[in-house]
């Protein structure tokens, strides 16, 4: 190569380093995922997202512990077998702010509100880039329902508590100090949520979808749980009259809890919308595993009754109370249609004509003797489609899980009536009363009182994470009074607790207070910051 | 099982050498007297370059002569000469036999580490021209390692490179670190083979995820694809202003490995074979049957009535015994090559089988590399290199608490049979009336499977022009194609009364990667300056893709998504996919002066589409300088003593942009991703349902480190002793973290979070000091013996985050259990908790003892039996922490309790070769790291009456042993097993980590049975460890490699002691 070449060479490789990439050769935009600057021009696009709010994926850490943990296993409906701390701790008050489930339950609650707040200012985001508000508005009262549900839920489980409606923005801001409000504060701020949810939701929309209706559904409980007796039975009046919603028969009473053909029915105000599937995991209801028997454990389902009813529970029910059948299995309970089946050949024989609840046949041949001698039936679907049930995957079912019942609103309505009150015998109150009473099979009652109403709501909700709520708000002394009451042990085993004023609310976990060292503060006003 | 093993490895023992006897005898041929032999021949350099002035002297006589210009030499041997000696002053003397044709000798340096050729990056120095923190080692270190990687290999040889193995399971698992930890992220160094970057980072395999486990530490670096004995040396360079010419990929640093090339004119073949058995040495000392039986009855309310006399009982299953067995290595390895004229080409192919310790594991890889290099014109060079690596690995589920193989080995019921008297797997057991369903560890790892397959495809190929002497332009494309399959599976089998469903999760990924680069060297010497001048671009852009179906209920087992369930609900897919390039500038100068004062300057640009439009450039400058003492005028006098003395010093800037795991991609956007399968209300008129991935951060940039650094080469007794010291101070700024706080946002880092917006967090300091000492104790002609000593030490320090509060945390087994807790000011993955202060024993204890948590005093809560824990400090009323005790116990008394980062590590290591045998002695080591033994946790938690414990338990506190030493078994007080200090552990080791004894043909012997070379060794790996450490092994290293769990025990996949014997012959 002669010189002059060489030199035109290196012109040559020179140019092409100069020019070698194109200007967007770094510039590259997501293979998998669309953006917000494009995406919500339509509501079906918005409501895509909104509907995440209804799955089990931001709710699946309340459903898999905070609900039983805390709304059964502390209330005393629920026994968390004996062999392990890590559950005990709730049956006898030994949580504390070092118990790792206090932090799973109190992370679970405030899933749910980050998540709403960050969706809620997603759509804030995109009207200021021109979305349209019609269609951005009613997916964010969607996002504001969420928050009032889960910050009731954290007030009262959690009493003082922070409040957070930007997490984007805290988190890229870096100031993590946020205070504890004020219990008031909190159910205040859930009460506002809801108002602008109820303001904002549409009169009516698919099944499953909330509305202004079950915005005040969870209004009027919220005015209850502060003795605002007035709005509270006015708010569940209007549910009430608005016809949207009734109790199911009596005959599907049970099915309500161990079939998904009964997703959003008519008694169904606000469900967890489930889908039958491992995948996004979450997605799918995994009660069923936690609660039901281990005899009923098969290839298709998963079964390891974590969640047992109490001594005290199962001593509460009224004779003849069809509801019962339909909450725990008990010796002699029966279901023809599954057919369970294990490796076992006695095992086979013993289930051929259907499952059978027997606590006399050897457990390792079909029976079921555990410490309580029951199991929960709420939500427990049974052994899969090849045994005779419907369709399981594993630790999941298609079951919608319902948070808030029209039954719910008629025992509110009646309370509210009684208005704190000894006794009452407004017709009104006694009709949503004994609606509820009667469809269980029990004779009606002609004059209620609140231990009347708290012992009707035990039984109709139990095993569905409501229970606690009912004995804290009567107040410590009420609780104490009723918890140590309570034969929280097993078969041959009493075991009684004490219960102190603590113990009415969780504690803060550890962790959290490391980061924030303003949560061991005294709680300051949310309103007057 | 273990004596058929054992015998399957006294055959191959045997078969092994007969086969050498054969070919020892079988192949011998006389050598016929003759009068006087002219001999003639040729010596070359390495370089393959002719050698002037090379002595030649037949051996045991004074005849000799030396070679002429053109490195030729003629000589006149008697005929009884048997042997010539070939020697060049700096290099190693060769002894060659007599012959009759004409004979070639290759002289190569002689190792002192000074004389070495270094690779810089885009360009090589001799080692006395370093400017910067760099460290080598050739292939004759690691030659004894039997292990799969190459990063295996480094252990302990390399100052300042810390390695660990994550996980003895077969073909996985090394934490390979340069200086500390440099990120929060990956901190894989970047490898560069032949020039060539490879940023792929250690991939885990998750197929476990799908099934209900967790991940294990199975991950595998880039370096696993390459067959150890491809590789001539490797150079790790280790300060910024070695590895600003690496810019935004040098911050964890490089591993530069420079592979083999064919040298010798006359063709060569290799062969390198070895055959090993590996066992794990250690058991826990779990309870047996009749242990259990008492421990039992003890405290459940209704016993097991097979359980009524324990006496009657006998061992029951030793579950750990049942999970262990006895593992093999096989590898055989094959290289040509040869380097003639204007063409030289390496070309090998090997196999490498190893099965491990744990059922269901192990590891298969084969890999062909082809080099090759070509002058096409006297102005033009050509080369290529192309590798194909095929590997196979089934994982063991291991390190993960609480389904991992050894966990539930030792949790595991000893009445339990590991198979049924059917035939079946044992399984089930009942306590207090219900039937647990718990798992049998050998059925799961005989019937689950977790199977990595990749075919990975990489080399490049490049064409240097020459324009002047002094200037080349040198073009280069390099490429990676990779296929990864993932299956992970249970097949349906029933244990115990359990039918298990089978379920198989199949993911295929594709992913390429390409290169193009172009840079020009100048390198002029004028008088007594040497300008050295590097320039170039690089563009680079990678691509991943990946598909996966889920199916259960599997037609007769068939492991294929064909088989199964047609129920369309039951299936799942999954896809996904992701991109990322870059383009770079990049410039260096080297200038030396009398080759006494040196100084280095080099500059990168880089632009990532991992950032957004305010941030996309970052700039890397380094700047190093060096002054050779001993070539001052004034040192001639010492010269005797010491006879190379350089000091260094260096400064600059490197770049990461390691992201979060989960991170968006791009990172910097928000987007609207999604869900893989149905979820809420499934699918709206059309649009799937989905969700917020990542929340906007336009401002997102490089994590920036900045590196200074101070070193002293030495070597004394004319290099009979090498020094090399190098002290370092490493700061990483602006740190790629996702900018997560308390779990009350609602947003965080997990897999299962809405995820928090990545932010340029924190500050983290390392400094420390590396240090290597080589000496030659003994150098004779037939006696050497070697000693090379390295010792490393580094302290890490969070300076910040986000603010003083913030904190990094590490938690296990289900979230919430938080072992590790780091605020600024504290080592990474420091250990946290209360601190153990006894146990109350009597009535006095308990009421003089104080509140814990809140509770009651009474046998639900705080009782006789219980843990106390120290007050050590209170809170005052704004929630500060006042430092002094408050007269009870809650999370203010938590503190930091051992940090899992060792104060310095060290290897050393002894070559000795008398005559033709040669011995190594490795030892490894690490001190000062604590560990936390959560199997430990697990093992003494006593809350849980039907899972196994240690036989520590049945001394614990009962009203009849208020003395024992453990606390009381109770179900309702979880605080006896807080996370605290009394399960903290010291993790310091030494380890016999090689032996081996070699034995050499003597050349004569070799040369008549047409071998240029032949050794066989026996070789010990892991011999023995010198340790406090109560559980299997102290070398526990970190969880899915990351930097938050680092030495926590879950079951940890043991490093098994390792009897190998092999045969390396060359042609």
């Amino acid at each position: 190569m002669k010189m002059k070449n060489k030199i035109i060479y290196v012109f040559i490789m020179l140019a092409i380093i100069g020019v070698s990439c194109k200007k967007d050769f770094t510039e590259r935009t997501s293979l998998t995922s669309t953006s917000i600057d494009n995406y919500y021009n339509t509501a079906d696009e918005v409501r895509a997202t909104t509907s995440t709010l209804y799955s089990g994926l931001p709710w699946a850490g309340f459903m898999s512990r905070g609900l039983d943990d805390i709304g059964d296993v502390m209330s005393g409906n629920s026994h968390s077998y004996e062999g392990n701390g890590d559950y005990r701790a709730f049956v006898v008050f030994s949580q504390s702010a070092a118990t790792p489930l206090v932090s799973y339950c109190w992370t679970a609650y405030y899933k749910v509100g980050g998540w709403a707040a960050s969706f809620l200012q997603a759509f804030e985001l995109k009207k200021t880039l021109g979305g349209d508000a019609v269609i951005l508005d009613p997916a964010i009262a969607e996002c504001r329902f969420m928050l009032g549900v889960t910050y009731f839920y954290i007030g009262r489980t959690f009493g003082a508590a922070p409040i957070i409606d930007d997490p984007g923005k805290v988190a890229l801001g870096g100031n993590y100090n946020i205070p504890r409000y004020f219990k008031e504060d909190i159910l205040r701020y859930a009460i506002e949520q809801m108002t602008l949810a109820e303001a904002g939701l549409p009169d009516s929309d698919v099944p499953g979808r909330v509305t202004k209706t079950a915005a005040r559904a969870y209004l009027a409980k919220m005015f209850l749980y502060n003795q605002d007796y007035t709005n509270a039975a006015a708010k569940a009046l209007e549910v009430i009259n608005s016809g949207k919603y009734d109790l199911v028969p009596t005959e599907q009473y049970a099915t309500m809890f161990n079939s998904s053909s009964m997703n959003n029915n008519i008694e169904s105000i606000f469900a967890i919308q489930y889908q039958l599937t491992g995948n996004p995991w979450g997605a799918g209801n995994q009660l069923q595993c936690d609660r039901g028997p281990s005899n009923l454990n098969t290839s298709e389902s998963s079964m390891w009754e974590l969640f047992r009813p109490s001594l005290d529970f199962k001593a509460a029910w009224e004779p003849n109370d069809l509801r019962r059948p339909a909450t725990i299995m008990e010796q002699g309970w029966t279901m023809p249609a599954w057919k369970p089946k294990t490796a076992d050949a006695d095992y086979n024989a013993f289930m051929a004509n259907g499952y059978k609840y027997d606590t006399i046949q050897a457990t390792d041949k079909g029976g079921e003797k555990n410490a309580t001698r029951s199991n929960i039936a709420k939500y427990v679907v049974g052994p899969g489609a090849a045994f005779g049930g419907e369709q399981v995957i594993a630790m999941n079912t298609g079951q919608n899980f319902m948070m808030m019942r029209y039954a719910d609103v008629l025992l509110i309505y009646a309370e509210a009536i009684l208005a704190g009150n000894g006794s009452t015998s407004d017709a009104a109150a006694l009709d949503a009363y004994n609606r509820v009473r009667t469809r269980a099979g029990l004779a009606a009652k002609l004059s209620i009182t609140l231990n009347d109403i708290m012992h009707e709501r035990r039984m109709e909700f139990a095993f569905e994470g409501d229970y606690w709520y009912d004995i804290q708000r009567q107040g410590f002394a009420k609780a104490k009074q009723i918890i140590e009451a309570q034969n929280r042990g097993e078969v041959g085993t009493p075991l009684y607790v004490t219960f102190s004023e603590n113990n009415m609310y969780l504690p803060i976990p550890a962790t959290e207070l490391l980061q924030d060292p303003e949560l061991a503060k005294d709680p300051v006003s949310y309103y007057n910051k | 099982m273990n004596i058929q093993t054992n015998s399957v490895m006294q055959k191959k023992i045997l078969k092994t050498i007969a086969l050498i006897g054969v070919v020892v005898f079988g192949f011998s041929v006389h050598v016929f007297a003759q009068q006087n032999i002219t001999v003639k021949g040729t010596v070359y350099n390495e370089n393959n370059a002719t050698l002037p002035g090379a002595t030649i002297s037949v051996k045991g006589t004074t005849i000799g002569t030396t070679t002429d210009l053109d490195g030729k030499f003629t000589l006149l041997v008697p005929a009884t000469a048997k042997t010539i000696v070939v020697s060049f002053i700096g290099m190693e003397p060769q002894e060659v036999p007599v012959t009759s044709g004409p004979i070639i000798v290759n002289l190569t340096t002689t190792a002192t580490a000074l004389s070495e050729v270094v690779v810089i990056g885009y360009g090589t120095v001799r080692k006395n021209q370093v400017t910067t923190s760099i460290s080598s080692v050739s292939q004759k270190d690691l030659k004894n390692l039997r292990v799969t990687g190459v990063d295996q290999a480094l252990q302990g040889k390399l100052a300042g490179v810390s390695v660990t193995n994550n996980s003895g399971q077969p073909g996985g698992g090394v934490a390979l670190r340069v200086r500390g930890l440099t990120s929060i992220n990956s901190n894989d160094p970047l490898i560069v083979i032949d020039g060539v970057p490879f940023t792929s980072n250690t991939v885990s395999s998750s197929g476990y995820d799908g099934l209900g486990g967790g991940r294990g530490q199975t991950g595998n670096s880039f370096l696993a694809n390459i067959n150890p004995n491809d590789i001539e040396s490797i150079d790790v360079l280790k300060d910024a202003s070695a590895q600003a010419i690496y810019g935004s990929q040098g911050a964890n640093g490089v591993i530069m490995i420079t592979t083999k090339k064919g040298k010798s004119p006359e063709g060569k073949v290799s062969y390198d074979g070895y055959y090993g058995t590996a066992q794990i040495t250690r058991r826990l000392d779990v309870m047996n049957l009749r242990q259990f039986a008492e421990y039992q009855n003890a405290v459940v309310t209704n016993p097991s009535t097979e359980f009524m006399d324990p006496s009657l009982l006998g061992a029951g299953t030793n579950w750990q015994d049942a999970i262990f067995r006895t593992g093999y290595t096989k590898s055989h390895s094959l290289s040509f090559s040869s380097g003639k004229d204007k063409t030289s080409y390496f070309a090998s192919a090997s196999y490498f089988d190893q099965s491990g310790c744990i059922e269901g594991s192990d590891y298969k890889r084969y890999t062909t590399r082809f080099n090759l290099d070509h002058t096409v014109k006297n102005w033009l060079n050509f080369g290529l290199s192309a590798n194909i690596v095929r590997s196979i690995q089934n994982v063991a589920l291991a390190d993960n608490a609480p389904s991992g193989t050894i966990w539930l080995a030792c949790i595991q019921n000893p009445l339990i049979p590991v198979t049924n008297s059917d035939g079946t797997w044992g399984g089930g057991v009942t306590v207090n009336g219900v039937t647990y369903a718990q798992d049998n560890p050998v059925a799961d790892s005989k019937s689950r499977g977790n199977e990595v397959i990749q075919n990975n495809i990489f080399g490049n190929m490049y064409a240097e022009i020459k324009f002047l002497k002094e200037l080349t332009l040198k073009n280069e494309v390099s490429y990676t194609l990779g296929t990864r399959n993932n299956t992970a599976y249970q097949l349906g089998v029933n244990v115990g009364p359990r039918i298990l469903q089978s379920t198989l999760i199949d993911t295929r990924n594709n992913s390429y990667y390409y290169a193009l680069r172009n840079y020009m060297n100048y390198n002029k010497n004028i008088g007594k300056h040497y300008i050295g001048l590097t320039a170039g671009h690089e563009a680079q852009y990678s691509y991943w893709e990946q598909i996966s179906g889920k199916k259960v209920d599997l037609t007769n087992n068939i492991l294929d998504l064909s088989a199964g369930s047609t129920v369309q609900t039951t299936w799942e897919l999954n896809g996904g996919k992701g991109d990322w390039s870059m383009e770079s500038y990049f410039v260096r100068g080297n200038y030396i002066y009398d080759n006494r004062y040196s100084l280095s300057v080099s500059y990168r640009a880089d632009a990532s589409s991992n950032f957004g439009p305010n941030n996309k450039w970052g700039y890397f400058p380094g700047v190093s300088l060096g002054w050779t003492i001993t070539n001052e005028k004034f040192f001639e006098p010492v010269k005797k003593t010491i006879s190379y003395m350089k000091i260094r010093l260096g400064y600059g800037g490197v770049g990461n942009q390691n992201l979060p795991n989960g991170a968006p991609n791009p990172p910097y956007t928000a987007l609207v991703s999604i869900w893989p399968g149905p979820a809420g209300f499934g699918s709206i008129n059309g649009q799937a349902t989905n969700y917020l991935a990542g929340i906007a951060n336009p401002d997102l940039s490089w994590e920036k480190v900045i590196t200074s650094n101070a070193g002293i080469d030495m070597s004394f007794l004319k290099n009979r002793i090498e020094l090399t010291l190098d002290v370092y101070k490493k700061t990483t700024t602006k740190m790629l973290l996702f900018s997560t706080g308390p779990t009350f946002l609602g947003i965080g880092s997990s897999w299962n979070d809405l995820k928090a917006p990545i932010g340029n967090i924190g500050q983290m300091t390392n400094k420390g000091f590396d240090l290597s000492i080589t000496t030659q104790n003994i150098v004779k002609e037939d006696f050497n013996w070697t000693t090379s000593l390295i010792f490393s030490h580094y302290a890490n320090t969070l300076d910040k985050l986000l603010n003083e509060s913030s904190s990094l945390t590490g938690s296990v087994y289900y979230a919430g259990n938080n072992i590790t807790y780091t605020a600024p000011g504290h080592p990474l993955g420091s250990f946290y908790g209360l601190i153990y202060d006894g146990i109350i024993r009597t009535q006095a204890d308990l009421d003089a003892s104080l509140p814990q948590f809140g509770y009651p005093k009474d046998e639900t809560h705080t009782w006789l039996g219980d843990v106390k824990y120290k007050d050590i400090n209170g809170k005052d009323a704004n929630g500060k922490l006042t430092g002094t005790p408050d007269g009870k116990i809650d999370e203010a008394d938590m503190t930091y309790i051992g940090s899992p980062i060792p104060k310095f590590t060290f290897g050393f290591t002894n070559t000795l070769s008398y005559k033709n045998f040669d011995v190594s002695l490795f030892l490894q080591g690490s001190y000062g790291a604590k560990i936390y033994n959560f199997m430990k946790w697990q093992l003494e938690k006593m809350d849980n009456n039907s899972l196994n414990q240690l036989t520590s338990v049945l001394d614990r506190y009962t009203a009849e042993n208020i003395n024992g030493s453990l606390p009381r078994y109770t179900t309702t007080n979880s605080n006896n097993s807080f996370i605290s200090d009394r399960y903290v552990e010291d993790g310091s080791y030494m380890r016999i980590q090689n032996f081996t004894i070699g034995y050499r043909l003597p050349v004569k012997i070799a040369q008549r049975i047409k071998m240029a070379n032949l050794r066989v060794y026996l070789s010990a790996q892991n011999l023995y460890t010198f340790t406090k450490y109560s559980g299997y092994d102290p070398e526990i290293g970190s969880y899915d490699n990351g930097i938050l769990l680092m030495n926590v025990d879950q079951g940890h996949y043991p490093n098994p002691r390792t009897i190998t014997m092999g045969v390396n012959v060359e042609f």
